[in-house]
């Protein structure tokens, strides 16, 4: 099989653009399946790669000094040592209407063999939904701050991603542990990273050119800070798992008049809410918490730190460990994917993106999903084959409005924030 | 970095509800977030005053404040130090700082910003007389005030 090796046109571009007399410059490639398939960089990746490493060169075909292809292998096998493995050469240069052109050769023991090489596109090209990496350009400029990178934060910011936004806040001070694996959009060669971290390679790899920023604190001990960047943003998603935090997102939503989007699943996934606030339009996190909706929806406890901090230390471990009862992914997925739904749209406002009649579906500013007849579903109809009755694998909308006695957005407050 | 407006408000707020209700009560070093407290002195039925503080988180509203039962030192009926029981489910104790008494008042599952200080000493009011009647009868302070359920 010829090889085959994926190059960053940008990173062609860059070295195509350098004045003088560019000669080999060391780059970096990653291969895969048996050395059949490359990945090969001019520059260090934006973010981490896989693969297996192997040395990669690169060359202006134009440069001054270059002669012909076996005198440039001599030069390459003098400058790498590649302990047997394969060496990537790129030979860069311009081809039709200027536009960047890419040789590949990979250098084994065996001899030299010519690739088929291929351009990752550059950011102008990237929106394609035929062609490109991503769907649409529209959201590329749109700023999205995302707390909690666990399993509902996580894949929200994949599918963000996917769908074009352009700049990310990543917010969590976790790590990912083992425990965490089987629900999150990482995997195993992640573990002990922070999470905004692990994620950040995970969007950087459906988008390279998604600028993503990341932020490894406690938001209540950091409130300036994530305030900060609430404010620069255009929409705030919180996947937190404490109501400390939730509370104070929801004032910080409220005070930069950010719309903010929360989310949660009740013990073992059995259902879930989420809550859009539309600072002084809508209720706020604080109207919902008080309004008795969510009595008797205890949120799901995923990890001891989290049961942790909402219980008296007087709880003894047995009580706390009982506590932790977490459900699948499959059953966070349609969480995630309603946030993702409603962050599209929030986002979407004034731009055609396809999201305009989904708009006029969600109505309700707080969605409760029932998953599975347990907890506060226990006492529901089976689904059968009628629509007249609630049922699970559902979402439904409810008709709440601002608490006018509500100490956070309600009465005692004169007048809205000038932002 | 100082109170934020609308914190500066909710403070007012609070005060204009001590002064109604508890007026010993005082707002001390108000200037500094996670620095703030309220201190002032509850009565118990049997006339017996305590000086209680009240720590202003620097969230606020949106965490628990810590109270203290600053004076005069909580003994229980056997005479032992509250403070040496260190956190006590049936006393309703937190860990105490320095030696002083914290009571668990509200959890952070419980704790929601529509709660005023007024409510929190309304709790602390009712936790003295279960002391007081913890003295009296050697029963534990959860026999008079059953937690709240989780």
């Amino acid at each position: 099989m010829t090889p085959l090796v994926y190059v960053f046109e940008e990173q062609v571009r860059d070295l195509l653009s350098q004045a003088g007399d560019v000669r080999l410059l060391d780059g970096v490639a990653y291969g895969f399946d048996d050395w059949t398939v490359f990945h090969a960089y001019t520059e260090k990746p934006s973010f981490t790669p896989s693969g297996h490493i192997c040395p990669c060169v690169a060359m202006r075909s134009d440069a001054t000094g270059f002669v012909d292809e076996e005198k440039l292998m001599l030069q390459v096998r003098s400058r790498v040592d590649p302990d047997g493995g394969p060496i990537v050469v790129l030979l860069v240069g311009t081809g039709v209407a200027d536009s960047p052109s890419c040789r590949a050769l990979v250098l084994t023991e065996k001899g030299v063999a010519g690739a088929d090489t291929r351009f990752v596109p550059r950011r102008s090209e990237l929106f394609s939904r035929n062609t490109g990496l991503l769907e649409t350009s529209a959201l590329a400029e749109k700023k999205v701050v995302i707390v909690g990178l666990g399993s509902g934060g996580s894949p929200i910011a994949l599918e963000l991603a996917r769908a074009g936004i352009g700049h990310f806040t990543l917010i969590d001070f976790d790590r990912l542990e083992l425990g965490n694996i089987s629900r999150h959009v990482c995997g195993v060669n992640d573990l002990g990273r922070y999470k905004t971290l692990a994620v950040r390679d995970q969007l950087l790899q459906k988008n390279p050119f998604a600028e993503v920023s990341t932020m490894e604190v406690n938001i209540n001990q950091a409130l300036s800070q994530v305030e900060d960047a609430v404010a620069a943003s255009d929409l705030l998603i919180v996947a937190s798992d404490n109501d400390q935090s939730r509370f104070n997102l929801n004032q910080m939503s409220l005070n930069n008049n950010k719309v903010a989007l929360y989310g949660r699943a009740i013990t073992r996934a059995a259902g879930g809410d989420v809550l859009r606030v539309r600072p002084w339009k809508g209720p706020c996190y604080n109207c919902i918490f008080s309004s008795g909706l969510i009595d008797g929806r205890e949120e799901e406890m995923s990890q001891k730190r989290q049961a942790l901090a909402i219980l008296p230390a007087y709880v003894e471990e047995d009580k706390i460990n009982t506590m932790i009862q977490v459900g699948l992914s499959s059953d966070i997925a349609p969480i995630a994917n309603m946030m993702t739904k409603m962050a599209l749209v929030e986002l979407s406002r004034g731009i055609e993106t396809g999201m305009s009649t989904v708009d006029e579906d969600l109505a309700s500013d707080f969605y409760v999903w029932a998953n599975r007849r347990e907890e506060a579903y226990a006492n529901w109809p089976r689904m059968g084959f009628k629509w007249t009755h609630p049922s699970i694998l559902r979402w439904y909308g409810a008709r709440v409005d601002r608490d006018p006695n509500c100490l956070v957005c309600g009465g005692h407050l004169e007048e809205e924030p000038a932002t | 970095m100082g109170w934020s407006s609308q914190q500066s408000t909710r403070l007012h707020l609070e005060m204009d509800i001590l002064s109604r209700y508890f007026p010993t009560f005082f707002l001390k070093d108000s200037i500094i977030p996670g620095h703030a407290i309220i201190e002032g002195t509850l009565r118990s039925n049997a006339g017996h005053e305590y000086i209680v503080r009240l720590h202003v988180p620097a969230d606020l509203p949106n965490s628990v404040p810590i109270v203290e039962i600053v004076s005069p030192v909580l003994r229980d009926r056997f005479g032992h130090s509250l403070a040496d029981l260190g956190t006590s489910y049936p006393m309703h104790l937190l860990k105490p700082e320095n030696g002083v008494v914290r009571i668990c008042h509200y959890s952070a599952s419980h704790w929601s910003p529509n709660i005023t200080f007024s409510k929190i000493l309304l709790k602390i009011r009712a936790w003295l007389e279960a002391y007081e009647g913890h003295l009296d009868s050697g029963y534990a302070i959860d026999h008079y005030l059953p937690h709240m359920t989780a």
